[in-house]
């Protein structure tokens, strides 16, 4: 089957992989356009793997279907791999192989992979590939796993926790090379539970949980919409609205000090500022949550809210 | 916690083991009552042939005691195989522990937890004692089910004798084997242990033919083995023997336990210092690793290398073998009239082509359970997740493993058939080379047959896979061996590659066994390519 013209990279449609017990990965409904870094987030056992397994073609979907580049996954699963570098959750064992003999099989079996390509990540990231995969660190493997993905300058890039045993400068070189790739054409579609590696490199986030899609939005989007952090001072003498703020909509946590008052404020401010209009405030400060914050905020509430964006 | 954590890991062992012991008492002893007779006279000429069939099998097994009784010939056909059987599991169990579990980070954890060195040897080696015991008790069981269904009695005391040299001789096996695992490097762990079992076996075994051989056999545990048959009336037991194969093991396992001591985790006891050289940022240059078919046998080369010529010197070995059987054969009056008869100038090929197409044959049928073995762990380690992300489908990977195999199957035997040619030739044996070509050929579908039937079970549950294929094999034999005894129909018997095999030295090959085999291997793979399409992996 012939590839869409103009397709999206990744099209999923009520995707599910149902292992049973509610364990697996239901309903899910996600685009990404292509030259877009998605990041995919959520805690562990929530489903990332799984979507991944099944752009993959790895697992077969129990009902849905996903597309790459309109191609179908399990139909055309040969097609959509020739356009795919893949970064798996876990790295494979290469027993006694050499780095460069690894690079070399899988390589063999892709076809047209650019060797001054494999030289020149290798080199970046400082892989021996004359060592035996059994001697590398940690570290060393999830290198390889990159070079192997990014070898063949795939036009998506499928890449499961990509920076596990990574130390921070070999970080650094990675979100580097995945803005790099952005900016040559490729789409990234990278699962994580770091939420600063979301932070440093995506456009945007969905977040998973409990095998379904709870979020998905801009980074900035996401940032603004549910809670901030404020602190108000008021002047010496002045009495605190205490009853009036604490009655507030959205106010939660609120905590005095002396003449300050600590809260946190979901949605609008508006009431809050009603309640304290009376009151003489010397200083008001409201923090940006942290993606992690935000994150952590959701994962609190028993029950999500499934959102659409 | 060792212990039963141990036991778990090797749950598909006990299983198959112990089914295998159960199923092969069972059938030998039931066998008997349906071959040797009733009468004494009957007995006794049945015992008389099976005397001179064992002389065929001196290289294997010790020569039996009164095998015109159910003992007897239950020790010879039953027990004796069931021991090298033990020996074969005690060499994987101790590879899956010494190494195995390391890769994997099982023994790290268990570390972790406070567990000493010697405390975490100790309770695995007790899991291995006490699944080899419970296999050896179902072999038990079987025996007096067998012997029950003859309506016959025997002694216990014989019996349990027996079992105690089956524990011991493979927990001997576990202990050398674990040792060896702690001095190489893990990548030649496997190898070492293995070559080094295998050459304490062929030197007990040889020195039955080869007397200089005797002076050095108080080394090999099989040795301190053959020292008892206690389960024919008028054997024997010796305990101290049975004490030298626990002793052996004991002494071996507590050497592992203190090299495990001093060695580091993943290393090996005798380390060779990394030479400082300059890294290397390039994908290896060597061209076979880009071409189909050759990558699989390139990456496999040292398992090649090493099949190849343990084949061309096992084909020495039984060529030199050759004349002593004939030689014992032409010693027994009563056989004159029909070796005269029937293999007229075809004797000494007769015979060869017996031995060692016999032994190619259980040889061969390993070979595929290796390749079974290693697509299982491919699954597990994440490298046929790897291999799936490459543009492969994965019929072309279940193709390409299979022609792997093929290739690497007709070069050991090509290697091997010219060796046993030109060998059999310096010692005046004359074989028909049209004969032997087509013969050494019959081994290349007959291991497909099997890679076949592993391909499917791999495809279908991977970590049964190695277990199941096993006992395929195990029942091949048995269907092949026991076929006629039992009055088994004839397509049950066809499916039998053993039995398909035929003796092609001696007769050429047969068009129908051999399009059969192809059928078989065929279907084996197209179902296979089916089960690996609709398969989740990784999951």
């Amino acid at each position: 089957m012939l590839p869409e013209m103009g397709a999206a990279a990744i099209r999923t449609s009520q995707l599910t992989k149902d292992y049973g017990a509610r364990r697996g990965l239901f309903d899910l409904d996600l685009q990404v356009s292509g030259q877009e870094v998605f990041g995919y987030l959520g805690p562990n056992g929530a489903g990332k793997t799984t979507t991944i397994r099944l752009l993959m073609g790895m697992i077969r979907p129990t009902s849905g279907s996903a597309h790459i580049f309109g191609m179908d996954c399990v139909r055309d699963s040969v097609e959509v791999k020739r356009r795919v570098g893949y970064l798996p959750g876990d790295v494979p064992q290469f027993g006694s192989l050499s780095g460069g003999e690894v690079v070399a099989y899988l390589g063999g079996m892709r076809g047209g992979v650019d060797t001054r390509r494999v030289h020149a990540l290798a080199e970046r990231f400082e892989l021996d590939l004359s060592r035996r995969f059994r001697e590398y660190s940690s570290g060393n493997k999830q290198k390889l796993a990159i070079v192997l993905a990014f070898m063949h300058r795939p036009d998506l890039l499928i890449l499961d926790e990509p920076t596990g045993g990574l130390d921070p400068l070999n970080q650094q070189e990675f979100y580097l090379l995945l803005r790099e790739a952005r900016d040559d054409g490729a789409t990234v579609f990278l699962s994580s539970h770091i939420l600063s590696e979301v932070e440093h490199v995506c456009d945007r986030v969905g977040i998973v949980r409990d095998g379904k899609l709870v979020r998905v939005a801009q980074l900035d989007e996401l940032r603004h919409i549910r809670v901030h952090n404020v602190e108000l001072e008021f002047a010496p003498g002045e009495t605190i609205p205490e009853q009036q703020i604490r009655d507030s909509d959205g106010v939660e946590s609120m905590t005095v000090s002396g003449q300050r008052v600590a809260c946190s404020v979901h949605g609008s401010f508006e009431p809050l500022l009603r309640a304290v209009s009376g009151s003489r405030v010397v200083d008001l400060v409201s923090t940006e949550p942290s993606l992690e914050e935000i994150f952590l905020s959701y994962f609190k509430e028993p029950k999500p809210k499934l959102l659409k964006s | 916690m060792s212990f039963v954590l141990g036991l778990r890991l090797g749950r598909w062992g006990i299983a198959g083991f112990s089914v295998a012991a159960l199923v092969s008492a069972f059938v030998q002893t039931a066998g008997f009552y349906q071959i040797a007779g009733h009468t004494a006279a009957e007995r006794t000429a049945f015992g008389a042939s099976m005397a001179t069939l064992a002389t065929q099998f001196v290289a294997l097994f010790p020569p039996p005691i009164r095998p015109d009784t159910v003992g007897g010939y239950v020790e010879f056909r039953g027990i004796h195989p069931l021991a090298i059987l033990f020996g074969v599991w005690a060499l994987a169990s101790a590879m899956g522990f010494a190494r195995g579990d390391e890769e994997r980070g099982i023994v790290e954890a268990s570390l972790a937890t406070g567990t000493s060195r010697i405390a975490l040897v100790a309770s695995r080696a007790s899991a291995f004692v006490a699944a080899i015991t419970a296999a050896s008790a179902a072999a038990g069981a079987g025996f007096l089910a067998g012997v029950a269904s003859g309506h016959e009695t025997v002694e216990l005391r014989g019996l349990i004798e027996d079992l105690a040299l089956l524990v011991a001789v493979g927990f001997s096996c576990y202990g050398i084997a674990l040792l060896v695992a702690q001095l190489v490097p893990a990548r030649m762990a496997a190898a070492a242990a293995g070559g080094v079992l295998l050459a304490l076996f062929l030197l007990n075994s040889l020195s039955r033919v080869f007397a200089s051989l005797a002076t050095w056999r108080w080394l090999s545990p099989f040795r301190y083995y053959d020292l008892g048959q206690p389960l024919p009336p008028g054997g024997y037991f010796d305990t101290r023997a049975l004490l030298a194969m626990l002793g052996i093991g004991a002494l071996t396992a507590a050497g592992a336990a203190v090299a495990f001591l001093r060695r580091d985790l993943g290393g090996a006891l005798v380390n060779v210092p990394l030479r400082s050289h300059r890294p290397g940022y390039d994908a290896s240059p060597t061209v076979l690793w880009y071409l189909p078919l050759a990558r699989g046998l390139y990456e496999r080369r040292a398992g090649l290398v090493a099949w190849t010529a343990g084949m061309a010197v096992l084909a020495i070995v039984f060529v030199s073998l050759t004349r002593t059987i004939v030689n014992v054969l032409l010693s027994v009056p009563a056989l004159l009239p029909y070796l005269s008869s029937f293999v007229h100038q075809q004797l000494y090929p007769a015979v060869l082509g017996f031995t060692w197409f016999n032994v190619a044959q259980l040889l061969f049928a390993a070979l595929a359970i290796t390749y079974v073995a290693r697509w299982s762990a491919e699954d597990d380690d994440g490298r046929l997740e790897i291999a799936l992300s490459e543009p492969f489908s994965r019929a072309a990977i279940v193709v390409e493993r299979m022609a792997v195999l093929i290739l690497a199957a007709l070069v050991i035997t090509a290697v091997s058939g010219a060796t046993l040619y030109y060998a059999s030739h310096a010692e005046g044996i004359d074989l028909n080379p049209g004969r032997l070509v087509a013969a050494s050929l019959m081994l290349v579908p007959f291991a497909l047959v099997f890679a076949a039937a592993g391909s499917l079970l791999a495809a279908w549950n991977p970590r049964a896979a190695v277990g199941l294929l096993g006992a395929f094999a195990f029942a091949s034999y048995l269907d092949t061996e026991l076929g006629t005894i039992f009055k088994l129909p004839m397509w049950l018997q066809d499916l039998s590659a053993f039995k398909l095999f035929g003796t092609p030295l001696l007769t050429g090959i047969d068009g129908r066994n051999l399009a059969l085999m192809m059928l078989l291997a065929l279907a084996g793979l197209g179902s296979s390519i089916l089960a690996m399409q609709r398969r989740d992996v990784g999951a």
